[in-house]
């Protein structure tokens, strides 16, 4: 006991010399996280403060302009249609991929995964080429659906890029809901629509709001696979980004600063608006 | 009636085996065995969330074997309730009326009547996450009930129950059981349950049903090692319950046990045998049960010893070697047995 008492004295007589060392090397490795925590912020924030700046500047003056209004207008356009029929494909896909068993369900989830990591350039010319050089593409033009040089193409690109992010959302969040509760909807006498449309769906709203908004995101900055597929004409395609490229190559700065500060707030807002619904799963309806 | 004929079904590594098993209408049935011997699986089995590798499952003379479980007629309550998140209390109990277009006024009798039965009439407009576990059992229940249906499966209800409640709630099972009849299957690991609630209880092992009777059946003649060792009753008996003042007591023959209980009349009692303490002499202990007994025979089983005893009743003892060495028990000696009245198991 009092030997113990002894050692722990001592051990107080120590301290002092220790705290100060693991006190500096601690307060060290802070700094360190502070700096690199810092220099990253500060390289992101002020590229893109700059451009906002500048951009904000000039913003009145180009909205004004008729190409930049077309630029919203088809932007606006073009990212509607295609979230809309992105998240109308991405539902049941998502649902039939997460809660299905079938034989190459596994394959069928990494193919459709391949856009994800492919650059949209080569995405755009594997549509350009499907739809511009098969007989199935020509067959399409020749009933109407023209998607090569075309207001269509840029829906069909935006479509193509986007339906895999959403899918792979709706996948995760229809993985957090226990498919025990469906099955109990089921005794109770649901149909497998039923649960799903009574049970699944709702309780993945929030997860279809997110994947909606980040979706909708990439679709209005798609730039690669849009320019392969639509083209960048002026005043036809031209989409946001396709006004960025096309004023920034005839080096007219200020429309090109103008369109990516509209990008830049897009982006923001979305950004925003997928925190705030993206952490709100319930958490009862998680899998336990 | 539930029967389930030569049913197995594999699930991962899992295997349910071979599985036998017929239930009459309006029993309380237990599956009781370890965790993760596929107690579950047989439920799911039953309701229709996995169709059986082979074997058939049959409901009221309807091969259900192939069908949906939304026509199966089946009520299910699993251990962690499965209450629709979004829906509150009211909306969670009428679910399946409302899918059915029943009238609002026929809605209505049949809410109260859960509410009633439940008594969770406070509850009506609350959320599922704001409830407490009891509270989510009871509505899960009662949302089971309320569709009339011709099975209920209990999937260890009580198992997330803290000890108080589980006690309040087990006794509730009983009485919702009398009331409405409906045939029940209930899945439980702790045999205190299955000694309360069933008529009939099955045992399971890796996936196998390796005894099905009445519980006195299955824990005085456990017709396996693993079935003994498991259920570890080796002392159940028949008597009457009578009170004598504020003190209860059942009579066995010409014994007389001191018990905690609230039932009446005829009555069974189990002790288990760890429960017993044997003594040389008549010490003052708190135990408030204290018999004569005399050794029978001393029966090695395991790391114990078995020591059975005729107290007017005959009485199994578990006991150490150690113990025995220094008591120097031995067939034909006189001792006293100890338990306290907490150790006797009323049902």
């Amino acid at each position: 006991m009092l030997m113990k008492r002894r050692r722990s004295i001592e051990a107080c007589h120590k301290m002092p010399t220790q705290k100060n060392s693991t006190t500096v090397k601690n307060r060290l490795f802070q700094a360190l996280l502070v700096f690199f925590i810092f220099v990253l912020f500060a390289f992101v924030f002020s590229a893109l403060a700059h451009i906002v700046w500048k951009g904000l500047a000039g913003m009145a003056q180009s909205i004004a302009s008729k190409e930049i209004q077309f630029a919203i207008r088809l932007s606006l356009f073009t990212s509607f249609t295609s979230t809309l029929i992105c998240v109308f494909f991405a539902i049941p896909v998502a649902y039939g991929l997460e809660r299905f068993n079938f034989p190459g369900r596994r394959l069928v989830s990494v193919i459709l995964d391949i856009p994800l990591s492919l650059p949209p350039l080569v995405c755009g010319v594997a549509l350009l080429l499907l739809l511009g050089t098969t007989s199935f593409g020509q067959s399409l033009a020749e009933h109407g659906l023209r998607f090569i040089f075309s207001v269509n193409g840029i829906i069909l690109a935006q479509f193509f890029i986007i339906t895999p992010y959403m899918v792979r959302v709706l996948k995760s969040t229809i993985a957090d809901i226990n498919p025990r509760l469906e099955f109990v909807a089921r005794t109770l006498g649901c149909s497998q629509w039923q649960a799903f449309y009574k049970i699944t769906l709702p309780l993945a709203k929030n997860g279809i709001i997110a994947g909606l908004v980040i979706s909708w995101a990439r679709a209005i900055g798609e730039f690669g696979c849009t320019l392969m597929v639509a083209g960048a004409t002026r005043m036809v395609t031209e989409t946001l980004p396709v006004a960025l490229y096309l004023n920034m190559s005839i080096g007219n700065l200020e429309m090109a600063m103008a369109s990516a500060t509209c990008l830049i707030i897009i982006s923001l807002i979305s950004l925003f608006v997928f925190e705030i619904v993206g952490g709100k799963q319930s958490p009862a309806s998680r899998m336990s | 009636m539930i029967r389930l004929c030569n049913v197995s079904k594999s699930l991962g590594d899992f295997r349910l085996k071979n599985i036998n098993l017929s239930i009459e209408d309006n029993e309380y049935f237990v599956i009781l065995g370890p965790t993760g011997t596929g107690k579950t699986v047989i439920l799911e089995v039953i309701a229709g969330m996995y169709k059986p590798d082979q074997g058939e499952v049959w409901l009221n003379d309807r091969n259900v074997t192939t069908q949906y479980p939304e026509s199966r007629h089946i009520g299910f309550v699993y251990q962690d309730y499965m209450l629709f998140p979004h829906l509150n209390v009211q909306e969670n109990i009428l679910f399946a009326l409302k899918l059915k277009n029943t009238p609002t006024i026929i809605m209505k009798q049949k809410l109260e009547r859960m509410t009633t039965l439940l008594n969770i009439g406070q509850l009506l407009q609350r959320y599922p996450a704001t409830l407490s576990g009891g509270e989510q059992q009871r509505v899960a229940i009662a949302r089971a009930l309320v569709a009339e249906p011709e099975v209920l499966l209990l999937d260890e209800p009580l198992s997330a129950l803290d000890p108080r409640s589980k006690e309040v709630f087990q006794q509730e099972l009983k009485n919702i059981h009398e009331q409405i009849k409906t045939t029940t299957i209930h899945i439980t690991h702790d045999f205190n349950e299955a000694l309360v609630l069933a008529d009939r209880m099955g045992i399971t092992r890796n996936g196998e049903i390796v005894q099905v009777g009445s519980p006195e059946e299955v824990f005085q003649k456990p017709q396996s090692q693993f079935v003994a060792e498991f259920v570890g009753m080796d002392n159940i008996f028949s008597g009457d319950l009578s009170n004598e003042g504020d003190v209860k007591y059942v009579h066995i023959g010409s014994v007389r046990l001191r018990v905690v209980s609230n039932l009446a009349g005829k009555v069974r009692v189990a002790i288990r045998s760890e429960d017993i303490i044997i003594a040389e002499d008549k010490l003052s202990s708190s135990a408030q049960n204290i018999i004569p007994a005399r050794i029978i025979e001393i029966i090695p089983r395991g790391p114990f010893f078995k020591v059975v005893l005729d107290a007017d009743i005959p009485l199994v003892a578990l006991v150490t070697r150690q113990a025995i060495d220094k008591m120097k028990l031995e067939p034909g000696k006189n001792v006293w047995a100890f338990f306290k009245t907490t150790a006797v198991h009323v049902f």
